[in-house]
């Protein structure tokens, strides 16, 4: 019996359950090379911490991990700086959009539905289209036909974009526009949902910008370390949300964990990897979904009236 | 084990306590009483508290103490906060929270023990009017004419209770001999902090005869405290140090584990 009690949170949680919950996402992060935030908040969720509060003290762990990620990254030369300041420009907006958004909906007491539904709806998006494609590479390879490769060098209608720069890590010439909009979307998902947003902002990257794959993911990093620490900042300012208590329990477990992650993946194969992780992303929307459509046991609920911040 | 050795302390010190006072004889029968615990401290270890309210019947006015039956009721009561109740309806299948209502001022914590049941021991109007009960209580506002606010009066008073958050013991508080009593009240983990009041009522034969007020700090100490003063007081600064111990944390993490 280790309980701690949360300052903020107001409740008092069992510390070796917290610390294991920090560290299997931790683990799972390592293994599938994803932040882990996505899974986190929603857990966090369901182990009776309030929506918001899982939310801001999410964003905060996660600046820890991706301070350890990105230092491996930059060792390896793998971020691509420039690139990186225009993803956080962009997501400074949607980071400063997404604080307020969620200010409001906490005061008309929706906060929890939106977040729950916004969850359901990324969650379910990308777990079905990570299903497919790994179920298809999974076949491919008893197939034994090779795996598709990216051809570098192709053009899309994102290279026809004005507001050109040049690139030089990534080998690029490309509008400013889309990885601005790219950062503004996973800034809005960092303050929203406490996620640091590498689940969407990789792909696009890689898919959209064409950046080679792993200066993508040291960018995402490095970006995700400012956008996460911002968000900290505002909901800790603005919405009192920020528990750093539970913050911390989970960033210690989450780098413990991470570590074991990162070895039990490299004895996985990739299309197996992606296919566990796809899985895992459903069982989440599905139970996320669950709470929303099921009868509640309680109809009623009740929260204190913020007090003007 | 602690608060049974304070109790009896206590219990002595009140047996010889009036003999040496020299106070000028009470009018009537009074009730004296005292809590185990006046000052609560929330640390991080804070996992609920039981405290002890305890007290004797003054029956030094009378002569010759007579049958009358005495019942004791103890209220507790945490300061009021503004809160608003929702009722979630189905919209488009998905569970909605709908309108509510808010309630200027609901007690953070509410206790009310006694020796009997509260109806047994005087009438419903002087329950009301001493505000004893849950269904007395005083959530700031109250339109008796409004079916659809007693619904989420009910459902409050419902929710509190089921957090222990409101508590009716109709045996909470018995008597030890014919002058002393006890009760004991659970504090859950999720009571809220400020100062607290207790109050006892001595009842004589259903009327009202004596009634003694303490109170009871609730408060985080400690690291607990300064966690709480900094987010609420400081909240810029409390997330710039959250940070930078995220950052410091992440550092830490990266030395330790790197693989050379």
């Amino acid at each position: 019996m280790l309980q701690i009690y949360l300052p903020i949170a107001e409740i008092s949680v069992n510390l070796l359950v917290m610390l294991g919950l920090g560290a299997a996402v931790g683990f799972l992060s390592g293994m599938f090379g994803v932040g882990g935030g996505f899974l986190l908040t929603p857990l966090l969720m369901f182990s009776g911490i309030a929506a918001p509060i899982a939310v801001a003290s999410g964003a905060n762990q996660i600046v820890a991990t991706s301070v350890s990620g990105a230092l491996a990254q930059w060792r390896r030369n793998n971020i691509d700086f420039r690139m990186g300041n225009v993803l956080i420009a962009g997501g400074v907006a949607g980071a400063l959009v997404g604080v307020f958004l969620l200010k409001e909906l906490r005061e008309a007491g929706q906060a929890g539905l939106i977040i729950s539904l916004t969850y359901v709806a990324l969650l379910g998006g990308i777990g079905a289209l990570m299903l497919g494609e790994s179920v298809r590479a999974v076949r491919r390879a008893r197939a034994g036909k090779p795996t598709g490769a990216r051809r570098p060098g192709q053009h899309n209608w994102v290279h026809g974009l004005p507001l050109k720069m040049r690139f030089p890590r990534s080998r690029l010439y490309i509008s400013t526009l889309p990885p601005l909009a790219i950062g503004a979307i996973v800034g809005l998902l960092t303050a929203f949902l406490g996620v640091g947003g590498g689940f969407v902002m990789v792909p696009a990257m890689i898919y959209l910008l064409r950046m080679p794959t792993n200066i993508v993911i040291g960018t995402s990093t490095f970006q995700i370390i400012f956008i996460t620490a911002l968000v900290t900042i505002l909901h800790a300012s603005f919405n009192h949300s920020l528990d750093v208590v539970l913050a911390l329990i989970l960033a210690a477990g989450g780098v413990m964990g991470g570590q074991f992650g990162v070895r039990a993946g490299q004895k996985l194969r990739g299309e197996q990897l992606r296919l566990l992780l796809a899985l895992l992303v459903l069982a989440v929307a599905t139970r996320l979904l669950l709470d929303l459509v099921l009868r509640p046991a309680d109809l009623y609920n009740i929260a204190p009236l913020l007090a003007g911040a | 084990m602690k608060t049974l050795v304070g109790f009896i302390a206590i219990l002595l010190a009140l047996a010889w306590g009036p003999a040496h006072a020299e106070k000028p004889a009470p009018r009537s029968d009074e009730v004296v009483s005292d809590i185990s615990t006046r000052e609560i401290a929330i640390k991080s270890n804070f996992a609920g508290i039981e405290i002890l309210i305890f007290g004797s019947v003054d029956f030094s006015a009378r002569a010759a103490p007579d049958k009358a039956s005495y019942d004791v009721i103890v209220v507790i009561r945490a300061p009021g906060q503004e809160l608003v109740a929702r009722r979630k309806q189905r919209v488009a299948g998905i569970w909605v929270n709908g309108p509510g209502e808010t309630f200027p001022a609901v007690p953070g914590f509410y206790a009310v023990l006694s020796t009997r049941p509260l109806r047994a021991i005087t009438s419903e109007e002087t329950l009301k009017s001493l505000g004893i009960g849950l269904s007395n209580l005083d959530f700031g506002r109250r339109v008796h004419d409004d079916p659809g606010e007693e619904t989420f009066r009910s459902a409050v008073i419902d929710l509190k209770e089921r957090q222990r958050l409101f508590q009716e013991q109709d045996d909470g508080v018995t008597f030890v001999g014919r002058s002393l009593f006890r009760a004991s009240v659970d504090l859950p983990v999720n009571v809220p902090i400020g100062r607290y009041t207790a109050h006892v009522y001595l009842f004589r034969d259903g009327v009202l005869v004596s009634k003694n007020q303490s109170t009871i700090a609730v408060n985080k100490v400690g690291f607990e405290r300064l966690v709480y003063l900094l987010a609420f007081r400081y909240p810029f600064i409390y997330g710039l140090i959250a940070v930078v111990v995220a950052v410091a944390a992440g550092l830490i993490g990266w030395v330790a584990f790197r693989r050379e």
